[in-house]
């Protein structure tokens, strides 16, 4: 089963085009990595699936994008009331982590409990043990049980960008879309994070933007190369290739602009 | 390589520059306290009327501070009543919601307020009062009411320039995160941006009280008087400690009569500084709410 699928998606800011006629499809419970260039439009794709490249000014979106969160296939342009869901339904079932930590100037458990209270409805009786569930699930509940009021500033970058996937949690999304959510961690910090990640996959569907080839190879399902706003390859169980091979692969296809349905 | 002359001499002067400031506030303080000091006390307050009685406004005070220093607080309160709502509204309006003319159109009407004198805020609350009087409300008079919508209109820009400023300075990645969490775009203004901006609101609002503390060409022109007894009501006459100030520095008989227009310096300074720090103190609370504690 599919979980996202990207039909003929363009998408430009001012008319500047940024992706171009994208198909892909993102098999459900599967880690799927988009690798390429600064710029190459990664960030725009991964924005599409939850519709925040809406955020910003300028922003026009053509082509279908269906989401599957077990209910069947279902159109995220689609209103409400024609079988699709609302903006904020779409979000809580897309939970979206950042390059940087972004955690709000607030507590610990606020960071978690406004959102659930917000965008989830979550009875003020049950936040309390949603809140525990969730930063048990990235480990942080034995560090944290004690310092809850504590502002999420004040945590260490790992623990930052642990707490943000907590909150994600706390909102029982099925997609995770990851934007290099390790790229402002040290070595050690991101190892904790993707064995996180890897420990949680299977029971959600990850799409997750990097620039690491060691960590594309050593989590992704199947690997998805992007090149000017356009997918040039797919390569399914990169594991299975070594590193080298991996990045001649990677290098082979940035350079010739191949074919989107390339399969390696 | 020596560097140029001009350079040398500006990282010179530079630091001297700095140490200006803070020279010159100390000085003036040094200046108020030495001379307004001695004069503190319940006689500058109460004059020869017994302190609880006139506190009770059971007596009329007629040789101290205590009806000006009412009908300042009373000013001052009843202007941030009239001007923190539309001004706050209208920061979050224009930094949010308005369409870009917009934007530009009531930026402008914004700033061409903020340029406005506070004597021509004075002489069109002063006309506002004729005109009503010559057509539909022949009983209107200057009043404190009159004088706080005047005020209400001088401090406004500073607050819907404050908010508006605070507002889009909030980090561009923390609206993003809360919209990506599903938040909607008023939950997230209520929820995310205003508190991240509140110490920027706050400091409008703060700005905005001294103006409205310190001011004495509006109201001299719409309701202040020298002797009126504690404001009796908004359609009535009042005092003023700015004006107290500027009316017995500028009538004054005896040398005593100048001291109490000192201890009158001091008091408004007091006065614009407690109310600071009462600011202060709610934000610091208001704070420490949003933050939050565990349930």
């Amino acid at each position: 089963m599919n979980a996202v699928s990207l039909e003929n998606v363009s998408v430009s800011f001012f008319d500047r085009p940024i992706l171009q006629a994208v198909n892909a499809l993102f098999p459900a419970g599967r880690i799927s990595v988009l690798v390429g260039r600064s710029g190459s439009g990664k960030t725009t794709l991964l924005r599409t699936v939850n519709r925040l490249n809406e955020e910003f000014p300028g922003c026009r979106t053509s082509g279908t994008i269906t989401i599957d969160c077990g209910g069947g296939p279902c159109n995220i342009y689609a209103r409400p009331n024609e079988g699709g869901l609302s903006l904020p339904e779409l979000r809580r079932r897309v939970g979206m982590l950042f390059q940087t930590p972004n955690c709000f100037p607030v507590s610990v458990y606020r960071n978690i409990a406004m959102p659930l209270a917000l965008t989830a409805g979550v009875n003020a009786n049950d936040i309390p043990d949603k809140a525990r569930e969730a930063l048990a699930a990235v480990g942080l509940w034995e560090e944290l049980k004690d310092r809850l009021d504590m502002p999420a500033e004040r945590l260490s970058g790992g623990q930052q960008q642990r707490l943000c996937l907590a909150r994600l949690l706390a909102l029982n999304p099925s997609i995770l879309l990851l934007d290099e959510p390790t790229a402002s961690l040290d070595v050690h910090a991101a190892r904790q994070i993707e064995d996180l990640l890897l420990d949680l996959a299977p029971r959600y569907t990850v799409i997750m933007v990097s620039h690491g080839l060691r960590q594309a190879r050593h989590m992704a399902d199947q690997i998805l190369i992007c090149e000017k706003g356009r997918l040039t390859g797919i390569i399914e169980d990169p594991a299975r290739l070594d590193e080298e091979h991996l990045a001649e692969r990677i290098y082979a296809s940035d350079a010739t602009d191949a074919d989107a349905s390339t399969r390696v | 390589m020596t560097r140029p002359l001009c350079f040398r001499l500006i990282t010179a002067i530079a630091p001297l520059t700095a140490a200006l400031l803070p020279a010159c506030l100390l000085g003036l303080l040094a200046f108020l306290v030495f001379k307004g000091l001695p004069t503190l006390g319940m006689e500058l307050f109460f004059g020869d009327t017994p302190p609880v009685a006139a506190l009770l406004g059971r007596q009329p005070v007629w040789d101290g501070l205590w009806p000006a220093c009412a009908g300042s607080l009373c000013l001052v309160g009843l202007t941030l009543g009239l001007s923190l709502f539309p001004g706050v509204g209208c920061g979050i309006f224009l930094a949010e919601y308005a369409p870009p003319r917009l934007k530009s159109l009531a930026g402008a009407a914004v700033d061409m307020l903020a340029g406005t004198p506070s004597i021509v805020m004075g002489l069109f609350g002063f006309t506002l009062i004729l005109f009503l009087r010559h057509t539909f409300m022949p009983g209107a008079t200057t009043c404190l009411l009159l004088a706080a919508g005047c005020l209400a209109l001088l401090v406004l820009p500073v607050l819907i320039v404050g908010t508006r400023e605070a507002l889009e300075a909030v980090p561009q990645n923390l609206i993003l995160t809360a919209a990506s969490l599903g938040l909607t775009k008023n939950q997230r203004i209520r929820h995310v941006q205003l508190p991240a901006a509140a110490p920027g609101i706050w400091s409008g609002v703060i700005l905005a009280l001294g103006r409205a503390a310190e001011d004495t060409a509006v109201i001299m022109l719409t309701g202040v008087v020298a002797n009126a007894g504690l404001p009796a009501g908004i359609g009535a006459k009042f005092e003023a400690l700015p004006f107290s100030i500027f009316y017995t520095a500028a009538q004054y008989q005896s040398p005593e009569e100048l001291q109490r227009a000192f201890g009158a310096a001091l008091v408004l300074l007091l006065l614009a500084g407690g109310l600071i720090l009462a600011a202060r103190f709610f934000e610091n609370r208001y704070r420490r709410r949003w933050q939050g504690s565990a349930a």
